[in-house]
């Protein structure tokens, strides 16, 4: 045993501790502050896709026939229900549709271009989740080459899941709104109520043990009612305004009892995402 | 001789396979290892180079470089943070045969040595990202909900895929002359 801490073998281990700490710190930072990650790595990390698509399809698509089987079983009472929202949903597309061409009207009359309700959307499926505790992140078969950049929201099953934090050239790195790292999304996000008053905020966090994500420091005193639809405001200019996050689930204080704090049940499912759309703001070009 | 026996292409392909089903697998199957508060951490590629370990049969496979390669894709490709799969899985691999000199070859202490190998795998693995900021979960719930939940999964995959990877290896070894 008093080899094992023989004086070479001691500074050695030293010194892989710290090129260990410094690559992690460094390539944290790193990815925070740069729009791509280095060539080497965007290289290696579009090989890697490919291979890990030949792994990931089957698999993808053996779950996707089991969950059609089972999808199965429930059709008739399904088909039912939704019958019923289809004829709600035919006359909300006409107005919306309506209402779209009447806004473009309008803006060309004010000589506005694009605002942060205009977006254009790219559709990616998920390659694999990162197998960790640590780090709620997702791989998606699409990259730079599709026009997605950093920063970009993500959304699924209509709702705001996280923002991509890594390109490469043919996939990227989502990271979901359940992640709680120092860094992670903070997006820009606002309620409105009754009295035509919007409380802005961003999210602050995510409380797992319940699902829901908080909105902090809201220190506006306008009344907040539960169920409130919650979308993005817009501010910051990099997320369009108006993407779905979720509904208004309770509302508390914060610790000192100053502020409110308003929790948000996600209107997605964190842990059943195979489809996502990523959305870019049209008017940063 | 690694070069000659048909490891040469198993071991390197079962490898990456099993990264890449990590992956796959905690997408399939996220509504299972991510159960609100609990999150399990599936580790195939560290259960495929333990038991590659013990089913060697006499060949050395040159495990650590192995390791280091498969660190790397797990860093770059799954993490996106650098440095830290890379020595962990070298470390867990000199842990394995450190460990391996003092037990028999049974199953039983085969399994034992595995979940000494994940409690370190885990917990270096949260210390690290702890230290760097990734995470800031007190050690309580690290172990109530991360560590535990890990250490029950990757003892199933050990316990259902023990036998279905001594006999690969086993056909892998055997005949040496391809």
């Amino acid at each position: 045993m008093h080899k094992f801490f023989s004086n070479r073998r001691l500074v050695i281990i030293v010194i892989i501790l710290v090129v260990c700490f410094g690559l992690m710190a460094g390539s944290i930072s790193l990815r925070n502050r740069r729009n791509t990650p280095p060539l080497i790595q965007q290289f290696g990390n579009d090989i890697v896709g490919f291979a890990d698509s030949a792994v990931a399809l089957p698999v993808n698509w053996l779950q996707t026939s089991f969950s059609s089987v089972n999808d199965l079983m429930n059709t008739y009472s399904e088909n039912r229900e939704l019958k019923q929202q289809v004829t709600e949903l035919a006359q909300t597309k006409v107005r919306d549709q309506t209402l779209a061409h009447e806004n473009k009207q309008l803006k060309q009359e004010l000589k506005l271009g694009k605002s942060m309700t205009d977006y254009d959307t790219v559709t990616a499926a998920v390659l694999m989740r990162t197998p960790s505790s640590w780090q709620q992140q997702l791989v998606i078969n699409k990259g730079q080459s599709s026009g997605i950049k950093k920063n970009m929201p993500v959304m699924s099953d209509g709702g705001l899941i996280g923002r991509i934090i890594e390109v490469n050239k043919t996939n990227s790195k989502v990271e979901l709104l359940s992640d709680t790292n120092e860094a992670s999304s903070r997006f820009a996000i606002s309620i409105g109520n009754k009295g035509d008053q919007v409380v802005n905020g961003i999210v602050t966090g995510y409380n797992a043990n319940r699902n829901e994500i908080i909105m902090g420091q809201v220190s506006s005193k306008a009344k907040i009612k539960v169920g409130t639809k919650v979308i993005t405001s817009g501010m910051g200019g990099i997320t369009p305004k108006g993407l779905y996050v979720g509904k208004v689930s309770r509302i508390g204080k914060d610790d000192y009892g100053l502020a409110q704090k308003v929790y948000i049940t996600p209107a997605a499912n964190f842990n059943d995402i195979n489809i996502v759309t990523v959305a870019e703001s049209a008017s940063q070009e | 001789m690694y070069r000659l026996s048909r490891l040469k292409y198993v071991f390197p392909l079962g490898l990456f396979v099993s990264l890449f089903l990590d992956g796959a697998l905690s997408h399939v199957w996220a509504p299972l290892f991510f159960r609100y508060p609990y999150s399990m951490m599936s580790e195939l590629a560290l259960l495929w180079l333990v038991l590659a370990y013990f089913f060697e049969n006499g060949i050395d496979i040159p495990l650590i470089p192995f390791a280091i390669a498969a660190g790397v894709v797990a860093d770059m490709y799954s993490s996106g943070i650098l440095g830290l799969y890379m020595v962990l899985y070298p470390c867990i691999v000199a842990l394995t045969q450190l460990l391996a000199k003092y037990f028999s070859g049974s199953f039983l202490s085969m399994i034992m040595i595995f979940f000494v190998d994940v409690v370190a795998f885990a917990t270096i693995n949260y210390w690290a990202y702890y230290m760097v900021g990734v995470t800031n979960t007190n050690f309580g719930d690290f172990l109530a909900f991360s560590l535990a939940p890990t250490l029950a999964l990757n003892l199933v995959y050990f316990v259902v895929l023990y036998w279905p990877i001594q006999s690969l290896f086993n056909w892998a070894t055997t005949e040496n002359k391809v």
